[in-house]
């Protein structure tokens, strides 16, 4: 519409009005760098808020996922340094059965010595085989109990799986049941150790045999077990690295969505401030004349 | 022939006539800044010859002068009835901008502190029970955070609830504002038809009637008819409130209590008046319409939103919960415990023991975790509550926008009355110089004329 008539209410209610939407502006980019986010309710962009949100809820869930990875991690590598443990242990017994196999003919004495140490090897064994970590027993399922093998070598686990959630939907077991490990129960690894101690002592050769022979499986088992634990660890340590990489990322993209363009926003705000003097002076200016300053 | 006097009567009329255009111009720069002040113009007629000329009279004169025929209020009727509806949508939109910023604000979206953050920080508390599945501390841990997670909800329902106790007062004071200004208007009609009757300038009485219909139109989008007599009718959506000198009483019918609190019904008003009580029909516009609209759709939507949230959240981790067993073995019980009348405003957490936390799957009071994994990731109620919070920023953002744009449409009507009503004082002072001379005129040609007739009278026929 075509100005026809201006009067002094009009211009100083324009002036007003000027001011108060470039003041209004300069207050959302003062609230842009004092926040430093663009973002700092749902209305500022429905939508980026939203992206937001689900960003925000993604690295929690991230960091979240390199937490659980870690403690996997604990896990596994546990249960690693006692399956290599373990492992010499029994290699240790199988050279102490040929020992006592090839001196057959020695006497009872030195067979008692071999048989001696079998069963402290055994011992060893058990307590190995009872590693914990955070004071749970890693071959011991999901046992409430400090133990997953009693002295005797009988296990007390509870068979269950401990799982650790790594990614979206992925998650990787990080305990080992004891019987697979260490075989099941009659025919386990601390079975064939007492079985050697009294073959050894009654001077069995048979018995001996057939023990070199079951903890040649013995060891086969446990190194079948260790390079299992070996590739999910490698899982597990992938998966630590994808969290960082993905909470690095993560931060990225939500800077982007989030936070205000520091550069911009002051070039912006100079340029507002700008405006908002000149908008000052100009109604200083334009307020100020009027015909009574001319008649006499 | 006219008769020898005749010239100073006429430069009497001049006289009369300038001092009235110099009355209303010091009128006009005295109200310069009063608000609802219409712009006065003084109408100036010559008198000379009759009108109609008579078969046997002649008029002869040269005319008898100047006389003012009336003082004009500058308005535009059309105007005046566009500003008003402007107006009255305005205030709508003003109104749903303040306060739906306001519960907006209230949410804390997108942030550390909101219902968003606490639903991913449950989840972690899971997980690190899923690492942890012996531990009290993690297992306290879940339940204060879902402690955390149930307030922030209860927090933003309450934020909802009490926005609608204070938009029910303000209900309750917009309609008692609108009875005041019905019975001012009422009255004020009664004085511009006396004023009308009596012959006098009714001027002061219509800038103040179309000051109370245009505050009437902005509290409740009302529309006026001007009345033969000068006043205004006024009806509310179609329904009469002011008759002439006669005005109804606007009321709530239902909806709101006295008290101000809800009584459960949808809100709708009536308008009682000596033919007796009519209801108004939905869709009020101006602030009253803006407090309605508020009230019975868009907080109850957000709130119902809400509600739903914290329903799906309670049953989803409830069903997940009771399927599994506590550190003792039991069966899980139920984990959340809320009111379906309003799940967001009672949502709690029914647990006081850490030890009876289900993340077990087996029986046995064992270590296992599953259950704990499973409930991590139990429920969707992440997704629904960001479409709740993009549904409500979208309309947060279209009402900013509407507002905006209502804004201009607004200052352009305003301003169009304002370029014929306002009173610009430069004009007012070339009017006043322009009377100013012209009284010295006037008052010379008396003088001139004394002058003659003393020549005519006291000199004539005298030789020195």
């Amino acid at each position: 519409m075509a100005v026809t008539r201006v009067t002094q209410h009009m211009m100083s209610s324009h002036s007003m009005d000027a001011m108060q939407t470039s003041l209004s502006r300069l207050a959302k980019l003062q609230e842009q760098l004092s926040t430093g986010r663009v973002l700092n309710r749902p209305s500022d962009s429905p939508t980026d808020t939203t992206s937001a949100m689900r960003i925000r809820s993604s690295l929690t869930d991230v960091q979240q996922y390199g937490r659980n990875a870690e403690d996997g991690n604990g896990w596994l590598s546990t249960i690693d340094a006692a399956l290599t443990n373990a492992n010499d242990q029994v290699l240790r017994a199988r050279d102490l059965a040929l020992q006592g196999a090839n001196e057959g003919v020695a006497g009872q004495t030195a067979r008692e010595a071999l048989a001696a140490e079998v069963d402290q090897i055994r011992a060893g064994l058990i307590n190995t085989a009872n590693s914990n970590y955070l004071g749970r027993p890693v071959f011991g399922g999901v046992t409430a109990g400090a133990q997953a093998y009693d002295a005797a070598g009988t296990y007390v686990g509870t068979p269950g799986v401990v799982n650790r959630t790594i990614g979206e939907g992925t998650s990787v077991r990080v305990d080992v049941d004891g019987n697979a490990a260490f075989g099941p129960a009659g025919n386990s690894v601390f079975d064939h150790l007492a079985a050697l101690s009294t073959a050894l002592r009654a001077g069995n050769q048979a018995g001996v045999s057939a023990s070199i022979t079951a903890l040649q499986a013995d060891r086969d088992t446990i190194t079948t077990t260790q390079a299992e634990v070996g590739s999910r660890q490698n899982r597990v340590e992938t998966a630590i690295q994808a969290a960082a990489d993905g909470e690095l990322r993560l931060r990225s993209s939500l800077s982007t969505v989030e936070n205000a363009d520091l550069p911009k926003t002051i070039v912006d705000l100079q340029m507002q401030q700008v405006a908002y003097q000149a908008s000052l002076g100009a109604t200083a200016r334009v307020m100020q004349p009027s015909l009574l300053d001319f008649l006499r | 022939m006219a008769g020898t006097f005749s010239s100073l009567s006429t430069a009497l009329s001049a006289l009369r006539y300038n001092r009235v255009a110099m009355d209303v111009a010091s009128g006009n720069i005295a109200n310069v800044g009063t608000d609802g002040y219409v712009r006065r113009r003084v109408n100036g007629e010559s008198v000379g010859a009759p009108v109609r000329p008579a078969m046997w009279a002649r008029y002869d004169g040269a005319g008898d002068g100047v006389t003012a025929t009336g003082v004009d209020r500058m308005v535009d009727a059309l105007l005046d009835v566009r500003a008003r509806r402007e107006h009255g949508k305005q205030s709508y939109l003003d109104i749903r901008q303040t306060v739906l910023e306001r519960v907006e604000s209230g949410i804390g979206e997108p942030g550390d502190n909101g219902v968003g953050a606490a639903i991913a920080d449950f989840r972690t508390a899971w997980h690190d029970l899923v690492n942890n599945p012996g531990s009290d501390a993690a297992r306290a841990q879940v339940l204060g955070r879902a402690a955390t997670l149930a307030d922030a909800i209860r927090i933003q329902s309450r934020n909802v609830e009490a926005e609608s106790g204070d938009l029910r007062m303000r209900a309750l004071a917009d309609v008692a504002e609108v009875n005041t200004l019905a019975s001012d208007l009422a009255s004020t009609n009664r004085s511009i038809a006396v004023a009308n009757l009596n012959g006098a300038d009714a001027g002061v009485l219509l800038d103040k009637r179309d000051q109370l219909a245009l505050r009437l139109s902005e509290l409740t989008g009302a529309t006026t008819t001007q009345r033969p007599d000068g006043g205004f009718d006024v009806a509310v959506n179609g329904v009469s409130l002011v008759t002439g000198a006669s005005s109804g009483t606007f009321q709530i019918a239902s909806g709101i209590t006295a008290a101000g609190a809800s009584d459960g019904n949808p809100i709708a008003y009536s308008i009682t008046d000596s033919s007796g009580t009519t209801a108004v029909p939905a869709g009020l516009t101006g602030e009253l319409g803006g407090v309605t609209d508020l009230l019975s759709t868009t907080l109850p939507a957000y709130s119902a939103g809400l509600g739903a949230i914290a329903q799906q959240l309670a049953d989803e981790i409830n069903a997940q919960h009771q399927a599994g067993y506590d550190a003792a073995g039991n069966p899980g019980a139920a984990f959340f415990s809320y009111n379906p009348a309003d799940p967001a405003g009672t949502l709690a957490v029914a647990l006081t023991d850490p030890s009876q936390v289900a993340a077990s799957s087996l029986p046995g009071g064992v270590l296992d975790a599953g259950n704990a994994d499973a409930l991590a990731t139990a429920t969707g109620v992440e997704e629904s509550y960001q479409r709740l919070i993009n549904g409500f920023g979208t309309e947060v953002a279209s009402v900013k926008r509407l507002t905006a744009n209502q804004q201009v449409l607004t200052g352009q009507v305003d301003n169009s009355r304002e370029q014929l009503s306002g009173v610009n004082l430069d004009e007012e002072m070339v009017s006043m110089l322009s009377s100013q001379r012209a009284y010295e005129a006037a008052s010379r040609v008396m003088t001139t004329l004394d002058s003659v007739l003393d020549t005519l009278i006291n000199r004539t026929g005298l030789v020195h």
